[in-house]
């Protein structure tokens, strides 16, 4: 990996560049990314109702890397999914920014997870049937809508062809998800993560599939944007050795934050 | 692709079935405008009305019909039969016997145009051509009278034979004569698709017709010479429309001055509301009716309307069933795809984003299924006969039998706003059949839709 690409500069952004869709009067600076207080969920089916968070409090600053640890089942995706807005909490309060953002309409919803979030998956998530290239373009086409698509579309592709250069697939760009190894497609997920420039990255395992050498190189790429874009990143892990790299480890047991570990700054 | 085949096989039928059905309907009714003119003032009964030329003149007499009526023409319709021989076998039709004046009643339209000698078409008669009268005269040497009244087998149950004709030699009226009654058809060479009309009478030939004269309906019987063929292509009418002169018909049934109906041919159709209510105003004390040529023949017009609707919704249902498959078919897209769309939902995509894109697909599936149909269809409707013919080859028998229309070939009319008509109905079903597919995938959750297997 040489020669990165330099992203255009993150801008702290003001009150209607935040959430447009909020008042801006609500809004307050110096508030954490994310504010996660009193979370509750549980699954449920026709006959039983499995609880999986009882009552969670987080507290994502700007600009820090947390990585979230924890067992099988104890809740540390589902509190990435329902932070991420892919899900529907049955109590407590998310805030974004200083807003509460879980009780929004469908349709902000949708638009928050588009704009200001970004997803990295486990099993990457790229559509099979579009190329490199086209899945890192995918979000910028939903956001901008057809029409909007039609204007938008030569400024994004450079903007993509950038970032599949930076996470170092300048070569595989027209290649579909089939014909990439695990840590490619992984490394494509993460620059369609990136194409919005996101306020937030939301990492689901995104080395659990992958192998040692193919993981650390999502993890350097992943502190790199950390550290030079001050790109605030929450990342589910199982993988003890590379929560090395963050900032906090925050572990999770039966659907409670159990302990908080602030690591020694690098 | 099978969505595409199903609504562009719907759209094609749909096409071609009302194409044809618009062929024959356009040529019904302008054959029927053109038999009936555009108004039909009309007795109650055979018995007719007195003085048509009065009341003909006592029309013309108001400026607004005057400026408004191309031409009238008096006819006297009654039922008859009429026997002739062929190769000396007797042949007894039952006939409509139509007195017509052939100058008033060209001009009325509807009549000329179907005879089938071109001279008669210029000038409108009932005299037997040159060649026809020496037909005449040579039967007569020959003495080829009809001669089956002799020879029949005296059966006393039978009812009594017709009287013979008029012993005495006289000059018979030339009639025309509806096509069908004068031919038969061949059918022996219907394999190969076509048949032949063998003529059983030829111009100069003699006819009796017997009818009914005065008000106790004594049987009346008179001999005619055929002088030609009334071919109308609608086999309603050729094979019972006999004209004769109107003043011989009125004096066999002792109608003298009478008349049982009076076409009216109008300079503008348009105009024909108005003409009527001054009609009914002006015959108000007459023992007649005034309707259009749509009123009379109104329940036949009304049954081709219904039939076309009936075999318009029946068709629709075919678009249905295609329907039906584009449902099961995004059915089962939405089940295979639903990764793909919570990967969507994840990427910030709105339900009414995800459901435009399964709207979208049905609605391409519809345009392009219609876009194939029509181009389908209408090459279809182009070569109608060919298929016709090519499949009558086939398999043997004749899909279209001549015999039933007297048209030469399947008639077609292609209606543009029928066409377009089908075309978005099929798009709309397209478009609601993939409705409920696309509103199930609008609301899978996301969580839910990755983690599915």
């Amino acid at each position: 990996m040489s020669d990165l690409v330099e992203l255009p500069p993150r801008q702290t952004p003001n009150a209607v560049e935040v959430a447009p869709w909020l008042g801006k009067a609500q809004l307050l600076q110096s508030t954490p990314v994310v504010s996660v207080h009193g979370l509750k969920k549980a699954y449920r089916t026709h006959i039983h109702s499995v609880p999986v968070l009882h009552g969670v409090n987080l507290e994502v600053e700007k600009g820090e890397f947390i990585s979230l640890v924890g067992q099988s089942g104890s809740g540390k995706s589902t509190l990435l999914h329902l932070i991420g807005l892919l899900d529907v909490i049955d109590g407590g309060e998310i805030h974004f920014e200083g807003q509460r953002i879980d009780n929004l309409a469908t349709s902000n919803r949708d638009r928050i997870r588009n704009e200001a979030f970004g997803f990295v998956f486990q099993f990457y998530h790229l559509l099979p049937e579009l190329t490199a290239l086209e899945n890192v373009l995918l979000p910028l086409m939903i956001g901008n809508g057809p029409l909007g698509w039609f204007f938008a579309r030569s400024k994004a592709v450079s903007l993509a062809k950038g970032l599949l250069d930076r996470v170092g697939l300048s070569h595989r760009m027209d290649h579909k998800p089939r014909e990439l190894s695990g840590g490619e497609m992984q490394r494509t997920a993460l620059a369609r993560a990136l194409i919005t420039k996101p306020r937030l990255l939301l990492a689901d395992e995104p080395t659990g599939n992958l192998d040692d050498e193919s993981g650390s190189e999502v993890i350097r790429l992943l502190r790199t944007l950390n550290r030079e874009e001050g790109l605030t990143i929450l990342m589910v892990t199982h993988n003890l050795e590379i929560t090395r790299d963050t900032d906090r480890i925050v572990r999770l047991s039966k659907g409670l934050v159990v302990n908080e570990e602030v690591q020694p700054a690098a | 692709m099978l969505c595409i085949v199903s609504v562009m096989l719907g759209v094609a039928t749909l096409i071609v079935v009302n194409s044809v059905m618009n062929g024959f309907s356009t040529k019904l009714r302008d054959r029927l405008h053109g038999l009936l003119s555009d108004i039909v003032i009309e007795a109650y009964d055979y018995d007719g009305f007195q003085d048509p030329k009065a009341k003909m003149a006592n029309i013309m007499a108001d400026p607004f019909l005057a400026k408004n009526i191309e031409a009238m023409a008096p006819t006297l319709e009654i039922f008859a039969m009429l026997q002739y021989a062929y190769h000396d076998v007797p042949f007894t039709r039952s006939i409509r016997l139509i007195g017509i004046d052939a100058q008033s009643r060209a001009k009325v339209g509807g009549f000329t145009e179907f005879l089938t000698q071109p001279e008669r078409k210029t000038t409108p008669s009932f005299e037997l051509t040159q060649e026809a009268k020496v037909r005449q005269a040579k039967n007569h040497v020959l003495d080829r009278k009809p001669a089956y009244f002799q020879e029949l087998p005296m059966d006393p149950s039978a009812p009594p034979p017709p009287d013979p004709p008029p012993s005495k030699p006289h000059e018979p009226q030339g009639l025309i004569i509806g096509h069908a009654i004068a031919h038969f058809r061949d059918r022996t060479q219907g394999s190969e698709g076509q048949v032949k009309d063998i003529r059983a009478l030829e111009p100069g030939d003699d006819v009796i017709i017997t009818t009914v004269s005065g008000q106790k309906m004594a049987p009346v019987v008179d001999r005619f010479a055929v002088a030609d063929y009334f071919r109308s292509e609608m086999s309603e009418y050729d094979s019972m429309y006999v004209f004769v002169p109107i003043e011989h018909l009125q004096k066999l049934r002792t109608m003298e001055d009478r008349v049982t109906s009076i076409l009216v041919r109008l300079k503008d159709f348009d105009q024909v509301p108005k003409v009527i209510k001054r009609l009914k105003e002006i015959l108000k004390n007459e023992p007649v009716e005034v309707q259009t040529w749509e009123q009379k023949q109104g329940a036949l017009l009304a049954a081709i309307r219904v039939e076309k609707g009936i075999l318009n919704i029946l068709l629709f249902m075919i678009i249905g069933v295609a329907g039906f498959g584009i449902l099961a078919i995004f059915t089962m897209i939405v089940a295979e795809k639903t990764k793909d769309i919570g990967i969507l939902k994840a990427l910030g995509a709105s339900r009414f984003g995800v459901m435009q894109i399964f709207l979208g697909y049905g609605l391409l599936l519809g345009l392009v299924g219609c876009l194939l149909g029509t181009a389908l269809g209408l090459a279809i409707t182009q070569n109608i006969n060919e298929i016709e013919s090519i499949i009558g080859s086939i398999t043997g028998q004749e899909l279209f039998p001549r015999d039933i229309y007297y048209f030469d070939k399947i008639p077609t009319d292609v209606h543009p706003m029928g066409v377009f008509l089908v075309n978005i109905g099929a798009v709309l079903i397209a478009v609601a059949f993939s409705l409920i597919p696309s509103f199930r995938a609008a609301s899978l959750n996301p969580v839910r839709a990755l983690r599915y297997e």
